[in-house]
């Protein structure tokens, strides 16, 4: 079975693979940060938010300040997530499964716990 | 450090009034957040209620609520009752929040902890007591407020000589005699220069409020007195309107019920908030979020929250947050709570009662010595501002958490979070003395993209999701300024699959007076504040613009064309003459003379998804009504079409739209190759002043308050 974790990604709940949802292409364990599958990028902000008068406030950010990280799917290239990050700051673990939930699922039916509301 | 250990409850006070004891201080009001127990007598009173009642009556209350919320912002001047900064309460004869209308689900938290307060401390100390027609009043965040500005209102609800309810007002009040003008004084260094915190007091006995309690608040508030007068006799006006109408529904339904329903309210909340939350995803969910200013100079701050959810609990682990400073950028661990409460009662638990019942799965734990933790002598007249960390961390955290539910339609990326709002003071052309800040911007950010549509332009003030921005032109009647212009600022809402709400902007320039007060709060200056999810990008970063010795009137007197109408164009084309300053938005209190142009920006919301999965008839449509840029369209969204028609190309916009993807590949980096490259890197040292250690962010030096 293959549930939506993000708009972006997907959690294989047999193979226990994260997967693309744009391609299929897997990221790596599902115990594990998605982000080691990811090629990642640090962008100027300059590249997002056009500059528009000269100066350091330029009405985009300034690099010394902040980076704009971006993950993408090695397979297809989509954008699985953004970070604005100081330059350095050690990136977000932002999703950690229990994964007992889906070795429960694989036997249990969602559905009961889904009707409580 | 403890305030106060001495607890007087007594086993004179029956079990339903009665308030378990904590230790109170500053970082352990949040534990009153907790529901208090339910007794014998009151479980009673719950199974009494007959099948339909808890239906008819909750709806019953909710009006109630409506009434005296409509009652309290006709009665009050303060510019911050039409934006919504306030609430209207019920509850509980120990304090528990049993619905409210709200205005900000901020007091949905800090509402309680007063009222508890005075149950515990002073119902018998028989030098204060509580009784029929008392009035008490607080605005400290020592006892369960957020920060001085918001005063409260509260009143015990008697019938037959029982205590069964308590009801209470509270709306923010821009003064409060501090060091500064406005009541969020920027250069505050300690509490002791933030102005009048009145600890709960009791002013007014027989339902009427005590002259000389009520001069002494006037003479506190010294630059802007008859806003104090008129808005405390509001605040106790909508308290009481809520007591009255109580007291009519146990004359009508008895004492028993009232008590029955009140406690239901608080009892139904917490279950089905813990029924919804039972069916996320078990799982740990992290998010950072960063400010950029501690007000009197720019800054980094940190926000770090790991949100741990298990069954129908979350554990809220602040853990990482950057260290308390000296500045009035802190706050306190209730503070924090109820910046979550924002996102909580809006998005997850929108349609739940506004009690503190609903918040009962939560448990906070956040470090003592950090910026959300800080010691009791700390200002904290700016922890709203700087809680947008709260509030963004828990939005980003919250909304992973719950993507995977039949919830999915209530999250959404961060919205603008930013407050930004201009705060002056003097004499007016009225020959008033004045001191009040310009809900234009404040209210009018973007809301956060969300899975299935773009975030609302302007949606409102993010600390109060239902703020309206007050009429522009008002502000030119009542104050010495002219408004040259006002309207919705080009790409500043996040880019994405789903676009983020954008915000305003403005420019005001004294008038009528040779001189005017003002400063500004605002961040996203040089980092965003309203980050993106899922792969929406940020907001658009928003610098102060200041044009001082200008020929404004000189041109308009003239009928120039050339006046500027937009913030770029005043940057960009200097069609007036002066001196231009670019600066953070968060500016020190300054002289403004007549014809001086300020222009105060306010953040566009949080996007969501892909930029290269928006729909391009949307980019052509954001094009088209100046809502985006061309650079914008082609770089970032990468459509092509034809210029003079905005025809969209598909082929072309296709083929751009697959080598963008194709340049993402060869731009990204392995893990372990990008890591080894990015952690050499670090900030401006100029962001790290109030930081900590890099990256840890462990406070390097103490504190020191005098
Ligand atoms: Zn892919």
């Amino acid at each position: 079975m293959k549930r939506s974790i993000t708009e972006s990604l997907v959690a294989n709940t047999e193979s226990l693979e994260w997967e693309c949802r744009r391609c299929q292409h897997t990221l790596g364990p599902v115990a594990e940060n998605y982000k080691k599958g990811c090629l990642i990028a640090q962008r100027d902000p300059k590249e997002i938010w056009e500059p528009l008068i000269e100066g350091v406030l330029n009405f985009s950010y300034d690099a010394t300040w902040s980076r704009i990280v971006e993950f993408y799917c090695p397979g297809c290239g989509a954008l699985l997530e953004v970070e604005m990050l100081p330059p350095g700051h050690p990136l977000t673990h932002d999703i950690e499964l229990d994964l007992t939930m889906f070795t429960d699922e694989n036997s249990a039916d969602r559905s009961s716990k889904d009707s409580a509301q | 450090m403890s305030l106060d250990q001495t607890s007087l409850d007594g086993p004179e006070i029956p079990e339903y009034m009665r308030v378990r004891p904590i230790e109170i201080s500053t970082a352990t009001m949040v534990q009153w957040l907790k529901p208090e127990p339910v007794g014998e007598a009151e479980r009673s009173w719950v199974e009494q209620l007959e099948p339909g009642d808890y239906e008819i009556y909750d709806e019953k209350l909710k009006n109630i609520l409506d009434e005296a919320r409509e009652i309290f912002v006709r009665s009050g001047v303060t510019n911050l009752l039409t934006a919504g900064d306030l609430i209207v309460a019920i509850y509980t004869a120990n304090g528990d929040l049993a619905n409210a209308s709200a205005g900000t689900y901020l007091h949905c938290v800090t509402g309680c902890l007063p009222v508890k307060y005075v149950m515990h401390k002073y119902y018998s100390d028989p030098t204060v007591r509580v009784e029929a027609g008392d009035i008490f009043y607080t605005n400290e965040a020592r006892y369960g407020g957020i920060h001085n500005p918001d005063q409260m209102a509260f009143m015990p609800v008697f019938h037959e000589g029982e205590l069964i309810a308590w009801t209470a007002a509270l709306a923010h009040q821009p003064e409060t005699g501090a060091i500064e003008p406005g009541g969020m004084p920027i250069l505050a260094r300690s509490r002791s220069d933030e102005g009048m915190k009145l600890t709960p007091i009791k002013i007014g006995q027989d339902y009427r409020i005590k002259r000389d309690l009520l001069d002494m608040m006037v003479n506190f508030i010294d630059r802007s007195p008859r806003m104090q007068e008129i808005d405390t006799r509001a605040r106790v006006t909508g308290a009481d309107r809520l007591r009255v109408r109580v007291q009519e529904l146990a004359v009508a339904k008895g004492n028993d019920f009232v008590r029955g329903l009140l406690r239901k309210l608080v009892l139904e909340a917490e279950e089905s908030a813990r029924r919804r939350i039972a069916r996320w995803n078990d799982g740990t969910y992290r998010a950072v979020a960063f400010a950029d200013t501690i007000g009197r100079e720019p800054a980094l701050v940190r926000g770090m929250l790991t949100a741990t959810k298990r069954h129908d609990s979350i554990h809220m682990d602040f853990s990482g947050t950057s260290p308390e400073n000296d500045s009035s950028y802190n706050a306190f661990p209730h503070i924090v709570a109820a910046h979550a409460a924002i996102f909580l009662f809006a998005y997850p638990f929108h349609d739940l009662p506004a009690s503190n019942g609903t918040l009962a799965p939560f448990e906070w734990d956040i470090p003592e010595g950090s910026v959300l933790n800080a010691a009791p002598n700390a200002a904290i007249s700016n922890s709203p501002p700087l809680c947008c960390i709260v509030m963004t961390s828990v939005t980003l955290a919250l909304s992973k958490m719950m993507f995977d539910s039949e919830d999915r339609d209530k999250i959404g990326a961060p919205n603008g979070n930013m407050g930004s709002e201009i705060i002056f003071s003097g004499t007016s052309q009225h020959e008033m003395p004045y001191a009040d800040l310009d809900g234009c911007t404040l209210n009018t950010e973007g809301q956060g993209a969300r899975p299935d549509m773009d975030g609302v332009n302007a949606y409102g003030f993010p600390w109060a999701h239902a703020g309206r921005a007050p009429d522009a032109e008002f502000y030119e009647d009542e104050y010495p300024f002219l408004r040259l212009f006002y309207h919705l600022r080009r790409d500043s809402g996040g880019f994405g699959k789903w676009q983020g709400g954008l915000g305003t902007e403005t420019a005001i320039a004294p008038r009528h007076v040779p001189t005017m007060f003002w400063s500004s709060i605002g961040k996203s200056t040089h980092i965003s504040v309203a980050s993106g999810l899922f792969g929406g990008y940020p907001s658009s970063a928003s610098p102060g613009i200041w044009v001082s010795g200008t020929d404004l009137w000189e041109k308009m007197n003239r009928g120039d064309q050339d006046l500027p109408e937009d913030a770029v164009s005043v940057a960009a084309d200097r069609a007036l003459q002066g001196e231009y300053l670019l600066e953070h938005l968060t500016r020190l209190t300054r002289i403004g003379y007549s014809g001086d142009l300020i222009v105060q920006l306010a953040a566009g919301g949080g996007g969501y998804g892909d930029v290269l999965e928006r729909d391009p008839d949307l980019v052509l449509n954001d094009l088209k009504n100046g809502q985006i840029s061309s650079w914008t369209a082609k770089e970032v969204y990468q459509i092509r079409y034809e210029e003079d028609s905005l025809i969209l190309d598909e082929t072309a916009t296709e083929e751009t739209r697959d080598s963008a993807r194709q340049t993402r590949l060869k731009r990204g980096k392995p893990w372990d190759e990008f890591i080894s490259e990015w952690s050499k890197l670090s900030p401006n040292p100029e962001a790290l002043k109030y930081f900590g250690t890099w990256p840890e962010g462990v406070a390097e030096t103490p504190v020191v308050r005098i």
